[in-house]
């Protein structure tokens, strides 16, 4: 983006800006402002004046020198650059190709300019040259406002600069009779030779809201070493220290006095010369000369860069985030409700405020924003998006659903004051000698990776094992990533209409899919039953198989859900994280589609291990979680096959193996203590009724319910 | 510039991953041992925090922050940021962390 736009931009900036100051004409192209110009202009003056005279209770000749100002003063535009939403609009290239911001600039001074010129020194800048692209130069806010300081100064020389005079405040008009050393301030004419400097002057607080303060802020602008103005605003920043701050016209009185500023007191830092009026300065003012500007106003400073002010396009609320960040609709929403339940106090009086105006602030962030912007949203702000697109799906989905209003999650969050359960050191277990503690430079590694060995093994078949397992999860990883393109694949297969282009994509899913599922079969162990097991080990592999189930053709599914059902014990033991309940939906979708016999198969897979007798196979699926709920699953489909009337096409053994298995499970889900499964189905007591006699059913009831501590059916 | 574009996509993704935690409280403990406990304001590519309504969780020790509402925080001298586990989608961040991988890859 930046390289060669920032040339062009040079480019035409550098035409603009005639850098010799001789250039500039002093009462040339007054016709050419537009009413339009002229009419915002006005705006503003008249808001500049009620504010005046607020504050300062204005006696002043309202036509008084204001008049003279008004030959020819163009003042310079919004301060601040809009850079255009990251998606929406093509980047500005320059400033002569894209028009600039809704007409904020104010060439002209109109006849209601305050003669208290103190306070409200309006650049009256010079007279630019070139009727083009001037008003786009302006715009810009780093472009030095050239305060005027004396009316009739202005008709003598066009180049007078007013650093810092604005704030002088004085309840006499003494300012009208300073002393001529104004004359004496040819500096200017080198300021403004320097093209880029850059005028921090804000002036516009409509509509800013008191939160505004929330960015009052002042702070080092990280990025701006790239934007070639670092040594600058170190500069600019530094001058906040007292005895950097100079009041160069005012040898004699620059005292300030100290009074919050609101955010129309920006008005009053002109001049460009970022000074916080309201503080007292405290050190001998010097004038400043010529040298000294040059410092802050070297080479290094930043030049009027093609940005426009967005003035108008303060659309959106941002109390939270930057001005200028880009929140996802779902974001903005939740914020904005929990913004409803917060008061924002008033800010006490704070001298240290408002030292940068929003406008300024804005700029300086979209600045930054820059480098952000990007052609792809979705990929490279992937996770904000993503997270956004999901938590509005999921509200839309509830909002559907039963509930008519739902009630927005945690609108206070807690205070997290959890210090006490925040151990630094992380001790590992079973580490001999030094603990290796975690810190920001080494992070803790992987634990789940370390199998939790047996520390009777011998060296060699540890090793094996490690680097077994290290080969998993690499493949896994591997895989993962093709699953992801699987996933990205079928979130475009909606919106996408053409047939062709459904069915091309559909392809390329199934390709995928079925590399992943050969992958994972883990070849040489092919048909022996315990293909997919490795990866059933690690809980990666338990997430890639989980969200790779829905992608799978039926016979691998169920192939799958017999290899789970078959091993179950082995899966459940090696089940250290507790991965396997996001198997759970997954299967229990397999499940659903089964035939009666196919259930049969299952089941009896489950129930019939090489080592270990059906009753023991039950109990310790009693005991887990997944397996208990895998268990209730397959049982609930079986009871509603049953119970829907449709013929079942049982194999021959099949409704034998079932009852057998009923009475089996009946037996062990009276005895045994069972866990909370993740999802008790409704009918599994229609189920056990039809079989057993009342007492047993009432033994089993209990025992679910006091499990789950819910009611086990709608008896 | 090259530099720039391999620490933009760095960075792209714990930017991303910040600004969906806009809004929440967190708490930013820095490599100089201050925990601030607030409200994350806003963030940037280079991972500055800003952070409103600020307390220290232990105040005695640094009483000098009593008075301080909201802060600026370099994004270089932090060391954790301590976040609520449900605004965070555990999942979602290992697929964008697999994603950035394959970008950064080609």
């Amino acid at each position: 983006m930046s390289d060669s736009e920032q040339q062009e931009s040079d480019k035409v900036s550098e035409a603009q800006w005639p850098e010799n100051g001789g250039s500039w004409s002093d009462t040339e192209n007054e016709a050419g402002m537009d009413s339009d110009l002229l009419q915002a202009m006005a705006e503003e003056d008249e808001e500049i004046n009620i504010f005046n005279e607020e504050t300062f209770g204005m006696d002043v000749d309202p036509n008084g020198t204001a008049n003279s100002l008004d030959n020819g003063g163009i003042s310079f535009g919004e301060p601040l650059p809009s850079t255009p939403p990251p998606n929406t609009d093509p980047k500005p290239l320059s400033p002569s190709t894209s028009p600039p911001s809704p007409p904020r600039q104010r060439p002209q001074y109109l006849p209601q300019y305050p003669a208290r010129a103190a306070q409200w020194q309006r650049i009256r800048g010079p007279r630019w040259r070139g009727g083009l692209g001037r008003g786009q130069m302006f715009d810009d806010p780093a472009v030095m406002r050239i305060v005027e300081g004396r009316p009739s100064l202005m008709s003598v020389d066009s180049a007078i600069v007013d650093c810092g005079h604005a704030v002088y405040r004085n309840t006499s008009l003494d300012n009208r009779t300073q002393p001529p050393y104004w004359k004496n301030r040819r500096a200017p004419a080198s300021i403004l030779q320097d093209s880029a400097i850059v005028c921090v002057i804000g002036h516009r607080a409509r509509g800013q809201r008191v939160n505004s303060d929330l960015l009052d802020l002042s702070y080092p602008v990280s990025s701006y070493g790239e934007k070639r103005g670092g040594p600058y605003n170190r500069m600019l920043f530094g001058q906040r220290g007292p005895s950097q701050m100079h009041s160069p016209m005012m040898p004699r009185s620059p005292i300030f006095s100290r009074q919050p500023l609101t955010p129309r007191q920006h008005f009053n830092q002109t001049g460009g010369f970022m000074f916080p009026p309201n503080r007292p300065c405290p050190s001998t003012p010097r004038p400043l000369t010529p040298k000294i500007m040059q410092l802050r106003f070297g080479a290094d400073s930043p030049r009027p860069s093609p940005f426009y002010s967005p003035s108008t396009n303060r659309v959106q609320p941002f109390s939270y985030g930057d001005p200028v960040t880009q929140l996802h609709p779902q974001h903005k929403r939740l914020l904005s409700q929990k913004q409803h339940l917060f008061q924002r106090k008033s800010q006490g009086s704070d001298p240290y405020c408002n030292l940068m105006t929003t406008k300024e602030k804005e700029w300086i962030i979209r600045l930054q924003m820059i480098q952000l912007q990007s052609e792809n949203p979705y990929l490279d702000d992937y996770y904000y998006q993503e997270y956004y697109r999901r938590l509005e799906a999921k509200m839309a989905e509830e909002e559907l659903g039963m509930r008519s209003k739902k009630e927005p999650p945690k609108l206070t969050t807690p205070y997290i004051t959890k210090t006490d359960a925040y151990a630094p050191v992380f001790h590992i277990e079973g580490s001999l000698g030094q603990v290796a503690v975690s810190t920001c430079y080494s992070p803790r590694r992987a634990i789940s990776a370390v199998n939790a060995v047996q520390t009777h093994c011998p060296l060699e078949e540890l090793k094996d094992t490690r680097q077994q397992r290290l080969e998993i999860l690499s493949k896994i990883e591997k895989l993962f990533i093709v699953l992801l393109e699987v996933e990205e694949t079928e979130r475009m297969k909606t919106p996408v209409s053409s047939e062709a282009e459904d069915a091309m994509l559909l392809e390329k899913i199934q390709r995928k899919v079925e590399h992943i599922y050969s992958e994972l079969q883990h070849h040489d162990s092919l048909d022996s039953g315990t293909e997919f097991l490795p990866v059933l080990s690690v809980s990666k592999g338990k997430k890639l198989l989980a969200r790779l189930l829905p992608f799978l053709k039926n016979d691998s599914a169920i192939k799958i859900l017999h290899i789970i059902a078959s091993n179950l014990p082995t899966v459940m033991s090696k089940d250290t994280e507790e991965t396997l309940p996001v198997l759970y939906l997954p299967l229990r979708n397999v499940i659903g589609g089964l035939t009666f016999s196919q259930l049969i198969k299952v089941l009896r897979d489950l129930t019939s291990s090489e080592s270990l007798s059906t009753l023991e196979c039950l109990s310790l699926a009693c005991q887990n979680k997944f397996g208990l709920t895998l268990l209730y699953a397959l049982l609930s489909h079986g009871e509603k096959l049953l119970s829907s009337g449709v013929p079942l096409e049982p194999s021959i053994g099949d409704f034998e193996t079932w009852t057998d298995i009923i009475f089996q499970v009946a037996g062990q889900l009276s005895q045994c203590s069972l866990v909370e499964p993740l999802l008790l189905p409704s009918n599994l007591l229609t189920l056990f009724c039809r079989y057993l006699d009342k007492r047993t059913v009432h033994q089993l009831k209990s025992n679910l319910e006091s499990a789950t501590g819910c009611l086990a059916l709608p008896s | 510039l090259a530099v720039t574009l391999a620490c933009r996509s760095l960075f792209q993704l714990f930017y991303s991953f910040f600004k969906s935690l806009v809004g929440k409280d967190v708490v930013v403990e820095l490599k100089n041992d201050l925990s601030i406990c607030g409200t994350l304001h806003s963030v940037d590519q280079y991972l500055n925090i800003k952070l409103t309504d600020i307390s220290v969780t232990d105040p005695e020790k640094y009483p000098h922050m009593l008075s301080v509402k909201n802060c600026f925080i370099r994004g270089s001298v932090v060391r954790y940021v301590q976040l609520p586990a449900d605004e965070v989608d555990t999942q979602l961040l290992q697929d964008a962390a697999r994603k950035e991988a394959m970008q950064q890859k080609q």
